[in-house]
């Protein structure tokens, strides 16, 4: 692990939403060039911690490094800015903005898109034909797609992608996992998914969050092999 | 054409055919359509801001009437200032002056409202809320302090303001015509200002999502600031250019308040379309229920009055998402 | 019991007894009897003890918005309504219907009570549903749309409002305004305490969980629109309550009592002294309302430039207003017991 150089590195994060003390200590570590994934039950806290990592939600206490610059105390805007690309649950495009709206409020110097067009529409030949309509319009797998492609606009070295595979059919998490997984070609990633078959796929390294505390970590092939602490905190076989 | 779209125009449409079997000829039939126009025009001017501002930043600001008030204030003043009617005989010419000045204070108070004192409330949305209802209440008192309560009517003739030509056996004042040109023009530019340009994506992108959009490495709140100035220059250029046949008093800023307010609510809460529709709706229900109210028959003058809060009440009760709204 | 009770409380049994005590020792201190003379309203007892009947309607006012506001988080802009709507229920009732005297003011305050919890009931329903902004959009409508309608009503005389002339003999603050003093102290005893009460009750603990997080509270199953409705409902027939009191007071019904003066007050008054307190609404009431009498006739010199405070007061209160809710937020009382807090830690 000291070998190669970490792009992420969180350490002991606390964060509270409204009185509520939702992470308790999460530690998460992420080789540059890696796919890395956050597994953990329903409300364990993957999200917040990668809301955390974006300034959404300001952690209290602890440390959060990217490139080794501090991200403790910066807005949303200034995160991102650094280089990192945010992809929320749920699928959170504008719906009343057109596919190439979405994609153009995206660029951080103008000129971004049209540089990015070509790997875009290589990845997701499916939005070509759809620039011009509302993102409301589109399936779920692609809205998928458009919050991804959107993530890729800017030139980013971490992409946080939350629950890519939530509530798609099979055929289209294949084709996501086929992006995904050549986008970390260029870029960092770090994944949230409760799919673990997609998960055991995609990702290099894991951290299990419990409770809102990251409980283990490790090499993915590790875990594959330990169906007891499978079994433990995700609660599959 | 999508449904909200038909209903509208459907509404539009039995608005005018109401006013017209009320008018005893075509030429007041056309002395209320202008009427309606011109009063429409100038609530667009203030409910656009109102409705862009709780769109993006779920501020509703009850303080944009009051910006309406200072506009007409401030382009009295200058107009009828002996100063600058020394420095600039020409009424007309000092016209344009007139109103550069009033959308220049308008749009400095409204950004230093948003700087100074919305911003540290973002997290306490409530107290918002009262915040702008205590800046009206501070602007309208700062105004009748600096202007006495006493209100203000429009003495200095002009030749725009005072113009007018035969049609019907009526006379059309040409200003009336200007404004409603000019508000025309307006929900135009401010619609493609919205829809082709950077700045117009990011705020329509803001009112759905703007956490979202601050994840994509956009100072929303510096977009905040702008738009808040646009919307109170805005507003305030509503009062200068109506100041002219209304006069300057404190009473603009709650009059145009609600009414603003029944427009938003009318069009749907942080539509732009909703908006321009709902304001050319109320406009010219307004001038018919003035016309109406009015007769001998119905000898109701208050009814015209309440116009606006009947038509927020039962838009509430109807269907509270507004013409243009999602729902709710 | 008794004596835990008033060990707990000294301060309000004290300001109460004081209360009492007032009238007759202000009447003492300046030799003005406090019934007046001959049965005329003259002296300094009875001067101030208008006052403070003024000061008791305001702050009763002021505790319904609260409850509103403060304890529930639901802000309205139409208090107004309520409080102006108590006065012409009651005028109507006297003058314009054969009913007088005692009779006529009891089923004043009746149909009082029961038209404004209706209205209550009513806007909430309509508004309470959708985002919180509404029901303040939609109060402020209301609220203004009864204040044109009786402007303009010339059944109700329009602008210039009527007279009550009708009122029972021992209720009449003309002639037995001592009597009216202690009914309007008592009208405030029993809204602080009714409020104290339901707040330190199970209902009062949900309103509590409503403000603090509506979607938490609607989470843990509670159907808070009912607890919202309930909340606004009792506020506006206090605020009807004052609203008569007033009325009585002025003898006379008018516009100005649905003016939004009357929503604005209890709003400063609520969020300067304090909001979600229970103290923080009398204090702001007070602390306001005789400031306005004391230094209505104050005229300050800066640097040349005269100030007439009386004839700014308002404006001056707004700017008071905005500072409290950009640096104290939780108003006088609020910002003292956080203090106090923070001291004995
Ligand atoms: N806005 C909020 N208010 C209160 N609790 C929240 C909020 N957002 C999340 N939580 C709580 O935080 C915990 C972690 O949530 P989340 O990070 O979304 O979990 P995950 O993504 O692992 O399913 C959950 O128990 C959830 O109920
Ligand atoms: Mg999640």
């Amino acid at each position: 692990m000291a070998a190669s150089e970490a792009i992420l590195e969180v350490r002991d994060i606390h964060t509270f939403i409204g009185q509520f003390h939702i992470l308790e200590g999460v530690n998460v570590n992420l080789p540059r060039g890696s796919i890395g994934v956050l597994l953990g039950r329903n409300g364990a806290g993957k999200t917040t911690t990668l809301r955390t990592i974006m300034g959404i939600t300001p952690p209290r206490s602890g440390e959060i490094r990217f490139e080794g610059q501090r991200l403790n105390g910066m807005r949303s805007f200034g995160v991102a800015r650094l280089g990192i690309g945010y992809v929320p649950e749920h699928r959170a495009i504008f719906k009343g903005l057109t596919v190439r709206e979405n994609l153009h409020i995206a660029e951080r110097r103008s000129g971004d898109f049209a540089r990015k067009a070509d790997l875009i529409f290589d990845l997701f030949p499916d939005l070509k034909r759809l620039v011009h309509l509302p993102g409301g319009n589109l399936s779920g797998g692609q809205q998928q797609m458009l919050a991804i492609a959107r993530a890729l606009v800017p030139d980013n070295r971490l992409l946080l992608i939350d629950e890519p595979s939530e509530g798609l059919a099979p055929v289209i998490i294949e084709q996501l996992m086929h992006a995904i997984r050549r986008l970390s070609e260029q870029t960092t990633v770090l994944l949230v998914e409760q799919n673990f078959r997609m998960a055991s796929q995609l990702a290099d390294r894991y951290t299990i969050i419990d409770e809102g505390r990251s409980a283990v970590a490790g090499d993915m092939r590790d875990l594959v092999k330990d169906q007891a602490l499978i079994q433990r905190y995700l609660g599959v076989a | 054409m999508r449904p909200n779209i038909l209903v509208s125009v459907a509404l539009l449409v039995a608005v005018v055919v109401f006013g017209y079997f009320l008018s005893p000829d075509l030429g007041s039939f056309g002395i209320t359509l202008m009427s309606g126009l011109f009063q429409g025009m100038l609530l667009f001017l203030v409910a656009s801001g109102l409705s862009i501002i709780f769109g993006l930043m779920d501020v509703l600001n009850f303080a944009q009437g009051a910006y309406f008030m200072v506009g007409a204030y401030v382009s009295y003043s200058v107009h009828h200032s002996p100063d600058v009617m020394a420095a600039i005989p020409d009424p007309n010419i000092r016209f344009f002056l007139s109103v550069i000045s009033a959308v220049a204070v308008g749009a400095v108070l409204g950004g230093l409202l948003e700087r100074f004192l919305l911003r540290p409330l973002y997290a306490r949305p409530i107290f918002q809320i009262v915040l702008t209802f205590g800046v009206a209440i501070v602007m309208t008192e700062a105004v009748e302090f600096i202007w006495s309560t006493t209100p203000y009517s429009w003495t200095v003739l002009f030749s725009l303001r005072d113009q007018s030509f035969q049609l019907f056996g009526q006379s059309f004042g040409v200003y009336r015509l200007v404004v409603i040109g000019i508000g025309f023009a307006l929900i135009i530019l401010i619609g493609l200002l919205l829809q082709r340009t950077r700045i117009g994506i990011i705020i329509r992108a803001g009112v759905e999502d703007r956490e979202m959009v601050e994840a994509l490495g956009i100072n929303v709140r510096m977009v905040f600031t702008l738009v808040f100035t646009i919307g109170c220059a805005v507003a305030s250029f509503g009062g200068a250019i109506a100041a002219p046949f209304l006069g300057a008093s404190a009473g603009l800023a709650n009059l145009f308040l609600l009414s603003a307010i029944a427009v938003v609510v009318l069009g749907g809460m942080g539509s732009y379309a909703g908006t321009a529709m709902g304001s050319l709706l109320l406009g010219l229900a307004l001038a018919v229920m003035q016309v109406f109210a009015g007769k001998p028959q119905i000898g109701l003058p208050v009814l015209a009055s309440m116009t606006p809060m009947m038509l927020m009440i039962l838009v509430l009760l109807v269907r509270p998402g507004g013409l243009f709204g999602k729902g709710r | 019991m008794l004596r835990r009770t008033l060990a707990s409380n000294w301060f309000y049994v004290v300001l109460m007894i004081a209360l009492i005590i007032l009238p007759h020792a202000i009447g003492w201190v300046s030799g003005d009897s406090p019934f007046g003379v001959r049965g005329r309203p003259v002296g300094q007892s009875i001067y101030w003890q208008g006052i403070l009947i003024e000061v008791f309607v305001l702050a009763v006012l002021a505790m319904s918005y609260n409850l509103v506001f403060g304890f529930t988080g639901v802000i309205s802009f139409g208090h107004a309504l309520f409080f102006g709507i108590g006065g012409y229920i009651l005028g109507v009732v006297l003058e314009y219907t054969d009913l007088t005297g005692e009779v006529g003011l009891l089923i004043g305050i009746g149909l009082t009570l029961i038209i404004s919890a209706v209205l209550g009931l009513v806007i909430g329903m309509v508004t309470l549903r959708l985002r919180g902004v509404y029901f303040a959009m939609f109060t402020l409508a209301v609220a203004e749309m009864f204040y044109i309608f009786f402007s303009r009503l010339a059944l109700t005389r329009a602008e210039d409002g009527f007279a009550l002339t009708e009122l029972p003999v021992w209720i009449d603050p003309t002639r037995s305004r001592l009597t009216f003093y202690y009914i309007a102290l008592a009208l405030l005893a029993a809204t602080f305490l009714f409020i104290r009460r339901l707040i330190f009750s199970p209902t009062g603990a949900v309103l509590l969980a409503v403000r603090e997080n509506e979607e938490r509270a609607r989470t843990i199953g509670f159907d808070t629109l009912r607890f919202k409705l309930l909340a606004i409902t009792l506020a506006g027939m206090i605020a009807s309550l004052a609203g008569l009191v007033q009325v009585i007071l002025n003898k006379k019904v008018g516009p100005e009592v649905l003016n939004v003066s009357n929503t604005i007050d209890p709003l400063l008054m609520t969020i300067i002294g304090g909001a979600g307190t229970f103290t923080g609404p009398v204090i702001g009431a007070a602390g306001l309302h005789l400031g306005d009498r004391l230094l209505r006739d104050l005229v300050i010199e800066v640097g040349g430039a005269s100030i007439d405070i009386g004839a700014n007061w308002a404006l001056i209160l707004g700017i008071v207003f905005i500072l409290v809710v950009l640096v104290f937020p939780y108003g006088i009382v609020g910002t003292f017991r956080r203090w106090r807090t923070k001291q004995a830690k």
